[in-house]
Parts: C-alpha cells; structure tokens; sequence
C-alpha cells in the first residue's frame, strides 16, 4: 500500500522536475522514486494487510508482483539515460506517465475489490494511450495511439459490463464475498454470473492481448516508440496476467469447470496464434510483439492448474519473461539506433561490431525460446508440469510443439547476429545501458540455475 | 434505501431495467462496429458505458447496498479521463491527415 | 586448519583466473610465481590438515552451500576431508608444485607461457574437486574438468594438426567411459534416493553382497574407470595423449589425472566389495592391461612412449591390487607410482630439452656425461619402478604380488611375468639413452647441456621421494607396520568388515619377493648384454622381424582393430542411414512441417489487416462466441 502512496508522489515528482533545467533530474528522480518503492514495498512482506475499507488486500501476492513491475519499471528508466529515439514529449512527463501506469498496475495486482479492478485497468491504460502516440508527428505512432485507444476502451466496457452482472447476482463487488456466493449456489451459479465472468475474461483477455483479443497487439507495439513498447510488454502484461490470475484464484475458484475449457482453448489458440504469426514477421519488434502474446498463451496454461496454487510458477515465469524482454528490448534499441531499422536483417555481422552485444542477445533469445539453462527454460518447465500433474495433458502437447516453433524465430535473430554483415562499424554502448544488459542477461541465466530463489515465494 | 427500491420495483421489474441495459449496450456495440468515424465510435463505447450505469443503479436500488452507486461516479469519472485523453489524440491524429476516418489508419498490419 | 579446506582447491582456481585474464599483460615471472605459488599455498594447507589427521583428528565434511536443488535432486557444495583425500591432496598438490616449477623451465621460451600456467592450475583445481567434492556430481565435475583441461594441455601446441587428433581422440575415449560414469552415478541416485558418499555409503554397508543393482552400479563406475585411467578398452588414447608438453604428462598423464579412476573405486570401495563379479572384471582386465602396456613399451622407440604404455601397464597393476580387495595397497602402488612415474618423465624431459626435442631413444646414447643430475635422478627411477629393494616401486609391487598370489597362482605367474618384461623395457631404454655412444646428430651433440637448476631441483625432490617413498607402508615381514593402511583404515573400515583377508605366511612373502628381484636382475643382464655388451641398436626398418616384435611394435594392432571392428561399420551404417534415411525421410518431413509453418505463418498474419473495424469484430465475435459454447452446450 505504501508502494502505491510512494510511486503516486513520486509520479508527481517526476512530473515537476521537467521544470528543473537539468535533463538528469528527472531519471534520477524517477530511479530514486522506483527504490523507495520497491524497498517500502518489501517491507510489508508477510504482514497481509487490508486497506482503505478493504478496497486492497496487500498480500505476499501483491508484494511479490509489486516488486517484479518496480524493479522491471527501473531497469527501463535507466535505459532512457541512453535513449537516442526522438520521443517528443519531454522526459519528465513521459516518467510521470509511466508513474501513473504503473500506480495502475499495483492496484492490479493486489485489489479485492472489483471497482478497484476495474480503476486499476483504466489508471494502467490511459497514460499508456498517451505514450503509445508520444511521437506525436508519427504516423505510426498516432495510429497505434487510436487504436490502443479504441480497442481499449471498447474492452473495458465490456469488462465493465461483466462487473455489473456479477455485482446483479452477488449484490458484492467483493471478490472474497463473490467466491462465498459461489459456493453457496453449490456449483449451479447462475447465468448471469456466468456470462459477467465471461464478459470479464474477455475484458482481461484484450489487457494481456489472449487471442482473439491480441489483435491491437502488434500494431501498438510496432508503433509506438521502443521504450513504450518495452514497458508495455513487460510491466503492463505483468499487471494483467497477475490481475486475471488473481480474480481466477479468489472469486472463482469453486467452478473451475465453467471457465477451464474456455481458458485452455484460449491459450491454445492464443499461443498457437503468436507463435505462428511470428515465423513470418521481419521486423523484430513486431516478432517480440506475437512473441509476447505466445507468453501470455503459455501463463494462461497456469490456470487450468489453478487448485494447487501456481502463482509461483506465474511469477517465476512473468520474470524469466521481463528480464529476457528487457534485455532484448535494450539490444533492439541500440540496433535501431545505429543502422535505422528494426528488422532481422539489422542484427547481420552484430557479432563483428560487438562481440559483447551479440552475446547479450543470444543469452536473451536462448532465454526467450527456453533453453536451458536459462530462465526460460525452467518457466515453461514448471508451468508445463503443473498442467500435467492437473491432467491437461492436451494442452501441454500443443505448448510444447509451439515451443518448437518458437525457436525457429527467435533463432533468427541469432543466426543472424553471428553471419556476416555489411557493415562493420564497432557499436558505442552508453554505459548505463550496458550495466542494464549486463543485469539482465545474467538475471536470465542466475535465475535458471537457482530456480528456488523465486519457485519457494509464494 | 428501502423505500427507493420498492419504489423502483413497483414501477418496473427488475427484468425490465436488465433488458434495456442490454439493448442500450448491444446499440453501443453495433455503433462501434458499423460507423467509422472515430467520434461517433468513441460515442457509441460512451453508450455503452450509460448502459452499465443504468443497471449498476438498478441493481443498487435492487439489493438496496449503496455499492453500486458509488461505483457509478466512479465510471463517470474514468469515462470523463478517457474523453480528455480519446479527444486529444483524434485532434493529434486530425492535425497529421486531415481526417477522422478510421479506415485512413492501417499502415501498421502483417 | 581444517576449516581452511575451502582455500585447497579455490587458491589454484584464482591462479588460474589470475593467470587466465592477464595473460597479455602479466609478465613471466609474475606468472610463474602466480602459479606455483597457489600450488603451493594449497599443499600447505593440505600438509596442515594432514597433520592434524595423523594426530587423530577425524574425518570431516566441510559444508559451503548447496549447488542446485530441484525437485528432490539436491547437490552440496561441501568437502570431503578424510584420509583418502588428503593422501590425493597432498601427492596432487606436491608433485603438482614440483612440476609447476619444472614447467618454468621447461616452458620458458614457449610463446603461451601464461595460458600453459592458466591451464595447469586450472587442472589442479579440477583435480582437488574431483578427490576433495564428498558427492558424486561433485567428483563428476572434477572428472568432466581434468578431461577438459587434459584435452587442453594434450593439444597445447595446437599449430600441429597431429596434437590435436591426439586431443580430440583423448576427448572421445574419455567420453566413452564418462557415459558409463554418469549412467553409474543415476543407477546410484534412484537406488540410494542420493549422491551424497555419506548416505549412499552408510546405505550400502547395510545391503548384501552380490545384488545385481550394485553390480551394475559398479560395472559402469568401471567403465568411467577405464576410460579415465586407461585400461582395456579405452586406453589408447594415453599414448598418444604424449603429443603435450612432457610435464603435462608428467602431472596428468601419469600422477594423478589418470589414477582417478583408482582413486574413484577406493572411494567407493564399499559398492566394489559387494559386487564380487565386478571385483573379478576389475581384476582380470588389470592383469591384461598390465600384460599388454608392457609388451608393447618393450619396442616403443620413443623415450615418451615406453613411458606411456609403462604407465598403462602400472595402471594395471593398481587394478589388479583394488581387485582383489587389496585397496590399500592399490592407493599405496598409486602414490609410489606418482613419485617415479613423474620423475622419469620430468627426466625424459630433461633429456629431451637437451635433445633439442628428439625423443628417439635410437638417436641418443651415451648422455650420463653431459647430463649427470638428470642421470642420477633418471637411476633413481628406473631402480625404484623394476622394484629393486629398498627403493619405493619394490614394497608396492611386492605388495600387490602377494595380494594376487593370495587370490590366484595362475595371475600371480602373469604378473611376474609382467614385472620381467616391465624392467627389460625399463633397462632397454635406460641403457640406450644414457651408455653407450652418441647417436644424434653433431649438432644435437654440441647443443647438448645440464638441464637449469629450476628443473633439477625438481628431479632432485622426485628422486629423493622415489628412493625412500615406500617406506610409508613397510609390510610386517620386513619389521613395518603398515603404517599407510593404518592411516586409510578409516575410510576402508565398512569394506573391511566384509572382505575375510588371510595374511600370507611370511615365507609365502619371502619367496614371492625373491622370484620378483630375480626376474628383475634375469632381466636387467639379458638388456644389458643386448644393449651394452653387444650395443645393439633397434632396426629403423620392421622388416625380418618376428610376429612378436612387430606385435608389440605395433601396438598390439588395437588402433587398427577398434578402427575395423568400430570406426568403419560405424561409418557404414551412418553413411547409410543418412543417404536413406535422413535425406531421403527424416528431412522430407520435417523439412515439409517446417515448411508448412512458414505457409500458415504467411497465411495467419493476412488475418492482421490493420483496420480497426475488423479487430473489433473479432473481439464481438470472440466473447459472444464465448458466450454461445457455453450456454449452448
């Protein structure tokens, strides 16, 4: 709770420092603002306390996703040191914004209320609108800026729709008192409830892009500026994977057979669709966006195990996921910088130039695709065999073959950065920048030898 | 509270307001999908959102728990967000191409 | 001092690192002095807790963390401190340092002086892991990293293709027993629930004898064996692992990488005595590996080679010794063997640098003048590996006979025998370098010179130790006690239990050691008039020679036989499973799914039009599709 108070001042303080005449204020500001929020945040680790009327619940839950999107959120602020992409709206605002998300996204992870869902979703979203269309004289940015805008005011109606049904039945917007109303109704819940719940997967499916609601997906994330999209493709999936697990685990878990077929099919669909799509895509940034949504089928696998408490496995694997993206993200950025595109071609003779990012980048795709002995790998390992030990044999077939699929792209990417190129100029790293490859790449393979440090959490 | 929701059942039965709401949002969703311009879509989720008003009054009055309600300012406070920030990006987008056709944008595909 | 255990292996480990990194920058005597002295920290600490142990201190496992846990798999981080280990601590860390220093000699103009020393010392802190780790993974990384540093060092030189086919077949070959090694350690997880020795020790003393699961536990330990330290069928590669600079062959080659698989079986001497069918295995592949590497070493006209197959045959004994349960004495032959071995190829090479690096023993002769050290140190060897008494070869070996002898007459006659043929090569070879006339060229005569005191004084040290080294275990027929099995009862105790040993009689042991000092000295005179008397030089050609002669001279035709019956139905089968099948079916298909992907993956994003409209149709469709299944149905 003190993270929300810490990151809502520190977005405002972000905000203010534009003023200073000092560039740095702001990134300074917003590092510091991150690590008072984090640290405040770790503290209330195992104390489960309920607030304002029980609007929130900071549970280890919270805490745990709270830390990941803070510390992910950081790692993104300290590649703007570096930043060379012309985004032109001013650094401060652009903090502020992200500020203001990530706000949104705390109280995603950790609401018991459903009005504190849905303010959560709307506080998450609308900056993001904004910084979807930063690049104001972009085309492609203003077109995913509308579309973003569009499609996702359009899913929260219907989020809100399904929160309205359930509230008609319940007579609560409580998730603990809508999970007792459930169980009382002795595995009949009524219709109505049912299609809220539906309408609600459909709202969250559109936030963590789940097929057939991933569509805006690869044209916000090509469009808008790289940062924008990293920060969309980790801390803001973070946010929903863990809203959309959280309200499965505490309001639903008494009829799971209602909703486990519709949310097996959706991940098999889901993940097939990203993987599939992706084999073709040759720009990077558009292939890391179906990549993502491939991401989001595989965490949906944890649903269907939900009885034996996965959150772990969701939480190990939400970080294998960030840390890899991020450090992908930051090479992405560099390789656009220095040779204007964002294509598969862009990586040629990478080894060449840089034998230091070519090895980041094979750590982060390796990582990606699941290899051990990377994070990756252990992630989809833990994730694959709770569906296994929960009988959804099925599923775990159609992940593993998508896998498959998966490294033919990202190994693209690879191949790419150790054949030759035509260009064979060494590549200048800030030094921040590199300190956050740095970071990454070994978090991606620290944690896959040391798995416990995470799997034993929740 | 009580006497607001026998009032409100008296006039008409709960099915009613639930069948309206419906209709009211199904329109909104048929404005989204069959127009194109952008602030006639934008208008349309505006419906749908009224409609989700109207049944969280009616529910609210329903199970006499002031809940619902309160939850209405707050979707009038979010929807007002949303049209400040929908607003100034369709005049960002109107400044670059003239127009608020929404078929006008499709550069980003594949 | 046994809390410093830590610093054993992890000082060798910064040398390398050290060493590793600043190989551009540092300079020559930096890193000399870097090397050898994290060696030599090492073998300090080592003899401290060696001290302590002979003052009664027990064993002990130094815990420092866990290195992985997942799923009911769980690997420690921890040291093994116990008599066993710090025996191999001390020979690995105290003849390691004297080859070390050797090495700054012998390396001295070499122009990868630094990744020489980075790679020793990174052999030395593989080797501590693998005798200090107190479970299997730990022992199986060290393994893996001798290997790898074994692979190394053999292709040092790797300008010359030749070393680096001698590399690359070492790799293999040890590969092939590692597969038996690690198979060796899963049968041992699923039968003990652990790889810790502790558990899996204390849980095997408590089982019968013979059970098939240990024998087949133990058969493919075994297998590990063979390939790490040489035997029967995999030892080919040793020989040829002499392409290395020779104090590589020296420290791994002969005194301690290859005696792992010894020390690996004394480890697990309880699993060993319960598998009486593997015990024989062991045994009778010893006896036909000592048989063989001393057949062949008698024809071997490289000063190296002799050496190679002699330390394939010595190998042999040491098998032969923990075969017949006589696991003290195996480690006893071991460490005898560490001290000479190492001192006769610390010699050849000393023989060699003077050589100007000719390692034909035809073109030599005639060197005890111009090399007196390394003369005198090489007569140390030689008397102390033909087991004259009272030099260290002669208590080990004779030790070993009498264990045989115990076991089997028939055994003990082949390894008399071997004994025989091992001092003929031996004088052989002693005799052609160091009396007779010069052979070489002239100017190989006028080069030739002392080696320098860094790598004297080494030979100086081996020697001293191969002269008085078996007095560490003085039998009581000759008025010791033992005092080295005493010192490894503890370790042996659960074995010992169950192996009913009957000491021979004391004239039993006389007469054993007679026949052995006669077969010797038979076979000291027939080299001696053979190569002194009548000065007969070995033919170039192999022509007019007997079947026996080129037999040996050709290595027993085993490379030729592996390449018949292996490599070449192998290369068959493979070339045509892959015209057949793999092109012709395995790549159709899955070329054709992979295809396939890429056609669906063209076709699916079209579904990606851009438009708006269409995205928001899709989400309708989705949820009310959602909706309809699951009312409807």
């Amino acid at each position: 709770m003190n993270a929300l108070l810490v990151l809502s001042i520190a977005g405002l303080a972000a905000l203010f420092s534009g003023f200073s005449h000092n560039k740095k204020l702001a990134v300074i500001v917003s590092l510091l603002g991150l690590a008072v929020a984090f640290t405040v945040n770790v503290l209330d680790w195992n104390t489960a306390v309920r607030y304002y009327n029980d609007m929130i619940f900071v549970d280890n839950y919270a805490i745990a996703f709270t830390g990941v999107m803070a510390l992910t959120m950081l790692l993104i602020v300290a590649l703007f040191v570096d930043y060379k992409e012309s985004v032109e709206v001013p650094n401060a605002e652009i903090f502020a914004l992200l500020f203001f998300s990530l706000a949104g996204g705390v109280m995603l992870v950790s609401y018991s209320n459903l009005l504190m869902l849905f303010l959560g979703i709307e506080i998450l979203s609308i900056p993001l609108y904004i910084l979807a269309g930063s690049k104001r004289h972009t085309l492609t940015s203003n077109e995913a800026a509308i579309k973003y805008f569009l499609l996702g005011a359009f899913a929260s109606a219907f989020l809100l729709f399904g929160i309205v049904l359930i509230y008609g039945v319940t007579a609560s917007f409580h998730i603990e008192t809508i999970a007792a109303y459930i169980k009382n109704a002795n595995g009949q819940p009524p219709a109505l409830l049912v299609a809220g719940m539906f309408m609600l997967i459909g709202g969250l499916g559109f936030k963590i892009s789940a097929a057939p609601f991933h569509f805006w997906t690869p044209d916000v994330y090509q469009g808008s500026p790289t940062i924008v999209t990293t920060f969309m493709s980790t801390v803001v999936k973070t946010a929903g994977i863990a809203a959309f697990y959280r309200l499965f685990a505490y309001a639903f878990p008494a009829i799971t057979a209602e909703w486990i077929p519709t949310i097996s099919v959706l991940a098999a669909l889901t993940m097939t669709v990203g993987n599939v799509t992706a084999v073709f895509q040759s720009s990077v940034k558009r292939m890391l966006a179906y990549s993502g949504i491939a991401h989001a089928g595989y965490l949906l696998i944890a649903f269907v195990s939900i009885s034996s408490n996965p959150a772990s496995s969701v939480l190990y694997y939400l970080i294998a996921y960030a840390v890899s993206t991020v450090c992908a993200f930051a090479v992405l950025m560099v390789i656009q910088h220095t040779t204007g595109s964002e294509e598969v071609d862009g990586f040629k003779g990478l080894s060449k130039r840089s034998p230091f990012l070519a090895f980041i980048t094979t750590v982060a795709f390796i990582s990606l695709a699941g290899i051990p002995p990377t994070a990756g790998f252990f992630a989809k390992f833990y994730l694959f065999s709770g569906a296994v030990k929960a009988g959804h044999l099925w599923l775990t077939i159609i992940a593993v073959l998508n896998s498959c699929i998966a490294i033919y792209y990202y190994f693209r990417v690879i191949t790419a950065v150790y054949s030759e190129g035509t260009d064979s100029t060494p590549v200048e790293l800030g030094t921040v920048q590199k300190a956050v490859m740095i970071i990454t790449a070994v978090l991606a393979v620290a944690l896959g030898l040391f798995p416990e440090m995470i799997i034993s959490l929740l | 509270m009580e006497n607001i929701s026998a009032q409100i059942t008296q006039v008409a039965p709960l099915e009613h307001y639930i069948l309206l709401s419906a209709v009211l949002f199904s329109l909104g969703v048929l404005g989204v999908l069959l127009r194109r311009n952008v602030i006639i879509m934008f208008m349309s989720i505006e419906l749908m959102l009224n409609a989700c008003n109207l049944l969280l009054a009616a529910f609210s009055a329903f199970h006499s728990s002031a809940a619902g309600q309160i939850f209405v300012f707050f979707i009038m406070i979010v929807a007002a967000a949303e049209v400040a920030v929908g607003l100034a990006i369709i005049v960002m987008i109107y400044r670059n191409i003239h127009s608020i056709d929404i078929n006008e944008l499709s550069k980003l595909k594949w | 001092m046994i809390n410093a255990a830590w610093l054993i292996p992890l000082l060798p480990l910064v040398g390398f690192l050290i060493n590793a990194l600043g190989k551009k920058w540092l300079s020559k005597n930096i890193v000399s002095v870097v090397a050898c002295g994290s060696v030599l920290g090492s073998f300090v600490i080592a003899a401290g807790i060696f001290i302590g142990l002979l003052g009664g201190a027990g064993a002990q496992t130094l815990s420092l963390g866990e290195l992985m846990n997942a799923g009911g798999f769980s690997v420690s981080l921890s040291l093994l401190i116990d008599p066993l280990s710090v025996l191999m601590t001390l020979i690995i860390t105290g003849i390691g340092f004297f080859i070390h220093v050797y090495s700054v000699g012998y390396m001295s103009h070499d122009e990868g002086f630094a990744r020489y020393f980075s790679y020793l010392n990174l052999f030395v802190f593989s080797m501590l892991m693998l005798v200090l780790g107190a479970n299997y993974i730990l022992m199986f990384v060290g393994w893996e990293g001798v290997g790898f540093c074994s692979y190394l060092l053999i292709g040092f030189w790797f300008g010359d293709n030749a070393n680096n086919d001698a590399a690359k077949k070492a790799f293999v070959m040890n590969r092939i027993g590692d597969v038996g090694f690690l198979t060796g350690i899963f049968l041992i997880f699923i039968t003990f629930g652990s790889i810790e020795y502790a558990q899996v020790f204390s849980s095997a003393a408590a089982m019968p004898a013979g059970l098939a699961v240990i024998t087949t536990i133990t058969l493919l330990l075994f297998i590990g064996a063979t390939g790490k330290s040489a035997q029967i069928p995999l030892f080919t590669w040793l020989p040829d692992a002499m392409a290395g600079p020779t104090p590589v062959s020296a420290l791994i080659h002969a005194a301690t990488m290859v005696t792992a698989g010894i020390y690996m079986i004394v480890r697990s001497n309880i699993l060993f005595t319960l598998a009486p069918i593997t015990m024989e295995v062991i045994t009778y592949v010893g006896v036909a590996t000592a048989l063989l590497g001393a057949f062949v070493a008698i024809t071997q006209n490289d000063i190296k080679k002799v050496l190679a197959y002699s330390t394939v045959s010595q190998l042999g004994y040491m098998f032969v010794a923990v075969g017949v349960g006589a696991y003290s004495t195996g480690m006893f032959h071991l460490i005898t063997h560490a001290f000479f071995k190492a001192l006769l190829f610390l010699g050849a090479g000393s023989v060699i640098h003077a050589m100007s690096g000719e390692q034909d023993i035809r073109k030599m002769g005639g060197l005890k003048k111009d090399l007196p050290v390394t003369y005198l140190t090489f007569l140390a060897g030689v008397l102390a590996i033909v087991g004259l008494p009272p030099f260290s070869g002669f208590f080990s070996k004779d030790e070993i006979l009498a264990k045989v002898f115990e076991h089997s007459t028939v055994l003990a006659v082949v390894m008399v025998i071997t004994f025989m043929m091992t001092a003929f090569y031996i004088f052989r070879m002693f005799f052609l370098v160091f009396f007779g006339g010069f052979r070489g060229s002239e100017k190989q005569k006028s080069h030739l010179h002392e080696s320098p005191a860094v790598m004297t004084a080494p030979l100086i040290v081996l020697a001293v130790l191969a002269v008085a080294g078996g007095f560490i275990n003085v039998p009581e027929t000759l008025f010791g006690h033992h005092a080295l099995a005493n010192f490894l009862e503890p370790v042996l105790r659960p074995s010992l239990a169950i192996i009913f040993s009957e000491e021979p009689s004391h004239a039993t042991e006389y007469m054993l050691m007679a026949i052995a000092i006669a077969g010797t000295l038979v076979m000291f005179a027939v080299a001696y008039s053979r190569y002194l008397t009548k000065s007969h030089v070995p033919a170039a050609s192999e022509k007019e020679q007997s079947f026996l002669y080129r037999l040996s001279s050709r290595k027993g035709y085993i490379d030729e036989f592996y390449d018949m019956i292996i490599r070449k139905p192998l290369d068959w089968i493979s070339s045509v499973l892959n015209d057949v099948f793999d092109k012709n079916i395995f790549d159709r298909i899955v070329n054709s799914v992979g295809e396939l992907v890429v056609v669906g993956s063209g076709v699916a994003r079209l579904l990606q039009t851009g438009k708006l409209g269409f995205y928001l149709f899709i989400m309708v469709a989705g949820i009310t599709a959602m909706l309809f299944f699951n009312f409807m149905f």
